[in-house]
């Protein structure tokens, strides 16, 4: 069945490979822009990432992959080219913009270069990294500091009478996670914005390599501490994938519980944190208090407030009994009459109202051009959502889930999509917890060997977007690159976008409204 | 008697303002469903900074270093020839031209400052300062030239010790001047809708991101001269409006009448800004100027009904 769909999208002579829902596929360099396109273009796929593996112990040679997924239909098609002697490839970023900063990261940590990429600076690594260690290689010894070196970084400039360039950050006046913005200004009104990110690299991709497994499931929790659960739950998903593991029924209803729970939190410090924004903080104060009532919630569950140490492969490791299924049916109703007073209040303030709406707009087509996921995408207009696009866990149990859409794109119909899921996702855990079925939340005695030469994909609609991870192994059956793609590295680029035309005292709002992980970005 | 008086007068002000941050954020926090600091952190606060080292730029010049000390001075000045309590302390500065042009004198060089390290914030805070006091100015010579037409003095002890509200045939205009003032009040003291004066987003700062660059002492001074001056604002605005309970003569008992009218007065105004700060958002930067040259027309309607 899933075979016969993804045959559509293949080109007839193409040696195929299947992996579950996935499948791969080799192409020539030579043929590598029309068969994107022909994906892209006829076939209607949306690019989720493009990324590359070290495969010149085993296969000789890099590859390049470029993964695409057909919402709805849950399936991954995943074009690859083989890169041999010349450590260079054909870019694509002028077909799909969305490659743009894919195929620069490929340049800065593999070192193969995209010819034909309009931008050759180094993404994430920054002057102090020599140019010529590229630390995703497997010959890169990670246990050797590498010599301290001195580049320049080249901004865009815009220039003309008037034009001041203003820099900010990496660190700010607030407590947030360090990133650079570059704007330049014509009085208040930016007409540029760069920002300039990699400040929190921490060389997560090279440790999912090194580590011992569990630790590499507490390393994935760790990829964007907001968005903990999601992150562990892609990685096990993959996993299990990999290893054929089984999931008993009650943990996916769990990991459906938690990974709500977990938006809730966000989605509350959120709507709170772009009210305190504007100066109105009676509704900021509220928003953190509902966030510390989800924390509090989770830490009585699962004794963690970020819901960390929960997945392991093959399930979930803290259970839901009935007293607590009680209590936490009654506190999500609390919390639900408290939050739509609250908003009722918000919606009733001109002031906050005037501040939100028109106020960082990106259009449609921008978000097309950059791929955006998530919120952002959904602000527009797009209702991608990996909880339908590419069920899992027990979302596909008949629960009705609502994916809310804005047309606007601004900060407003971000606020109004966050409020909407706050809605469906109460509803959703209410249904889910009516539902419970009665079973282990882990099948005990179960060996994870992992399949050989084998590739999984693990999708989880987190509360940004979807998380992916892309996961390899080697010829014996251990993992050689995990790929852990947080929505924040899809969005980020859309945020100059977003700045552009507003004024200088708006951008904190704006970029609030966004609130992407920079630690998901910087890796 | 007098002298004693006198030393009230001085140190009334710095004394009493740090108080009236710790309410107004007090009240604010209850209207968060908080606990909120105690009322006296700000004086705290001060003391802490005083043992600080500082941090000074080595681009800064004199204008940096000397800044803070001129404006603190400004606003002990100024709080000391304006009536607090007591309407019989008229002083050679305490003209309302002069009065307004001598706190000038600090906005000039709080901009200044703000500049001179060359940082962008200063840049920023400096430029915005500027376009919302010169639109301020406007309103606020108006509005006290409204009460100083109505009382047929430009001399604030003059017109707290004539009632203005006795002047019943020009109530429309004192309150629309009043009206224009409150505005003008909240500009000058960086105060909501304008200003937050509790933001930590560098971007959207004014009078703050003019005193980033600053600490230690000089940050301890530039902070309790913006206290200063709210008092001061409150001040004028309740003893040239509504002079009521202010001591007329050198009594223990209208003094001590006065000081306490003046608390209640001040007491007053900070509940109002708190509630103002809790219920609305921010104006958006471009929509201030609207909101001054409102405060413009008030007074200049205020001034066309006197005649």
């Amino acid at each position: 069945m899933t075979k016969e769909k993804i045959k559509n999208y293949i080109p007839k002579n193409a040696k195929v490979e299947f992996f579950g829902n996935t499948a791969i596929f080799e192409i020539s360099s030579f043929d590598l822009k029309n068969e994107i396109l022909n994906l892209h273009k006829n076939k209607k796929l949306l690019l989720k990432l493009v990324t590359a593996t070290d495969e010149r112990k085993e296969n000789g040679c890099f590859k390049i992959w470029y993964i695409f997924g057909s919402p709805k239909e849950n399936i991954f098609i995943i074009p690859f080219i083989k890169v041999k002697e010349s450590e260079e490839f054909p870019s694509i970023s002028l077909i799909i913009h969305k490659a743009w900063n894919y195929e620069n990261k490929i340049s800065s940590f593999f070192g193969l270069k995209p010819i034909g990429h309009p931008d050759n600076r180094t993404i994430i690594l920054h002057e102090n990294w020599p140019t010529n260690i590229f630390p995703l290689r497997k010959d890169f010894n990670w246990q050797k500091k590498p010599a301290e070196a001195s580049g320049k970084f080249n901004f865009q400039k815009v220039k003309g009478e008037g034009i001041y360039e203003i820099p900010v950050g990496p660190i700010h006046a607030g407590i947030i996670e360090p990133g650079h913005f570059r704007f330049s200004v014509a009085g208040e009104n930016i007409v540029f914005l760069e920002p300039r990110l990699g400040y929190t690299h921490k060389g997560s991709e090279k440790l999912f390599e090194i580590l011992p497994l569990d630790d590499k499931i507490k390393l994935s929790e760790k990829i964007s501490g907001d968005s903990s659960f999601s992150h562990s739950l892609a990685f096990c998903q993959a996993l299990e994938q990999l290893s054929d593991s089984k999931v008993p029924k009650r943990a996916s209803y769990l990991r459906v519980i938690y990974a709500e729970l977990e938006r809730l939190a966000n989605h509350f410090g959120d709507i709170g944190s772009i009210m305190m924004d504007t100066g109105f903080s009676f509704g900021g104060a509220q928003g953190a208090r509902l966030r510390e009532m989800i924390m509090q919630i989770n830490e009585k569950i699962t004794g963690s407030r970020f819901l960390r140490g929960v997945n392991v492969i093959g399930g979930v490791t803290k259970n839901i009994n009935n007293d607590v299924k009680i209590k936490l049916a009654n506190e999500l109703q609390n919390i639900l009459d408290d939050f739509i007073q609250i908003i009722q209040i918000a919606e009733n303030s001109s002031t906050l109202l005037n501040r939100l709406q028109e106020t960082g707009k990106i259009s449609s087509e921008i978000a097309n051009d950059f791929g955006a996921v998530g919120i952002i995408a959904k602000s527009v207009g797009f209702a991608f959502d990996a909880r339908l696009d590419y069920s899992y866990a027990a979302y596909d149990e008949s629960i009705k889930i609502d994916i809310p859409t804005e047309q606007a794109g601004d900060v407003y119909a971000r606020f109004r999509i966050r409020v909407s899921e706050v809605y469906s996702s109460i509803e959703i855990i209410k249904t889910v917890l009516d539902k419970l079925p009665k079973e282990d939340i882990i099948l005990s005695n179960q060996v994870t060997i992992f399949k050989k030469r084998s590739i999984a994909i693990g999708v989880v609609e987190g509360w940004r977007g979807e998380i992916i991870y892309f996961i390899t192994t080697d010829s014996n059956g251990n993992i050689s690159r995990v790929f852990p793609h947080d929505p924040s590295i899809a969005n980020w680029p859309m945020i100059g976008f977003a700045g552009l035309n507003n004024i200088i005292p708006d951008f904190p709002l704006i970029n609030k409204s966004f609130n992407m992980s920079y630690s998901g970005n910087d890796l | 008697m007098t002298i004693l008086i006198w030393i009230i007068q001085l140190f009334f002000v710095p004394v009493i303002s740090p108080l009236i941050i710790g309410v107004i954020k007090k009240i604010k926090a209850k209207f968060q469903n908080r606990q909120g600091s105690s009322i006296f952190q700000f004086y705290k606060d001060l003391w802490k900074l005083m043992y600080k080292d500082e941090v000074v730029s080595k681009d800064a010049s004199w204008i940096f270093l000397y800044a803070p000390f001129i404006i603190f001075t400004v606003t002990i000045a100024v709080g000391a020839s304006i009536p607090l309590f007591a309407s019989f302390l008229n002083g050679p500065t305490s003209d309302l031209l002069v009065i307004v042009y001598i706190m000038a004198i600090s906005t000039f060089f709080l901009s200044l400052a703000g500049m001179d390290t060359g940082s962008a914030f200063g840049g920023f805070g400096s430029s915005r300062e500027m376009t919302i006091s010169a639109l301020a100015e406007g309103g606020l010579i108006f509005s006290l030239l409204t009460v100083a037409l109505v009382s047929s003095s430009t001399n604030v002890f003059i017109i707290s010790g004539i009632n203005i509200l006795t002047h019943s045939q020009h109530l429309l205009s004192i309150m629309l001047a009043f009206i224009g003032f409150f505005i003008i009040l909240l500009a000058e003291t960086t105060r909501f809708p304008f200003d937050n004066p509790s933001t930590h987003l560098e971007l959207t700062m004014i009078h703050e991101a003019m005193i980033l660059e600053y600490s230690g002492k000089r940050l301890a001074l530039m902070e309790w001269a913006s206290a200063n001056k709210l008092i001061i604002f409150i001040a004028l605005g309740s003893n040239l409006f509504f002079p009521l309970g202010i001591a007329q003569n050198i009594s223990w008992l209208a003094l001590v009448i006065g000081i306490i009218v003046f608390l209640l007065k001040i007491l007053f105004f900070s509940t109002i800004i708190a509630i103002l700060e809790s219920s609305v958002a921010k104006f958006r930067f471009f929509r201030l100027p609207d909101l001054l040259i409102t405060s413009f027309i008030l007074n200049v309607i205020a001034i066309v009904l006197i005649n």
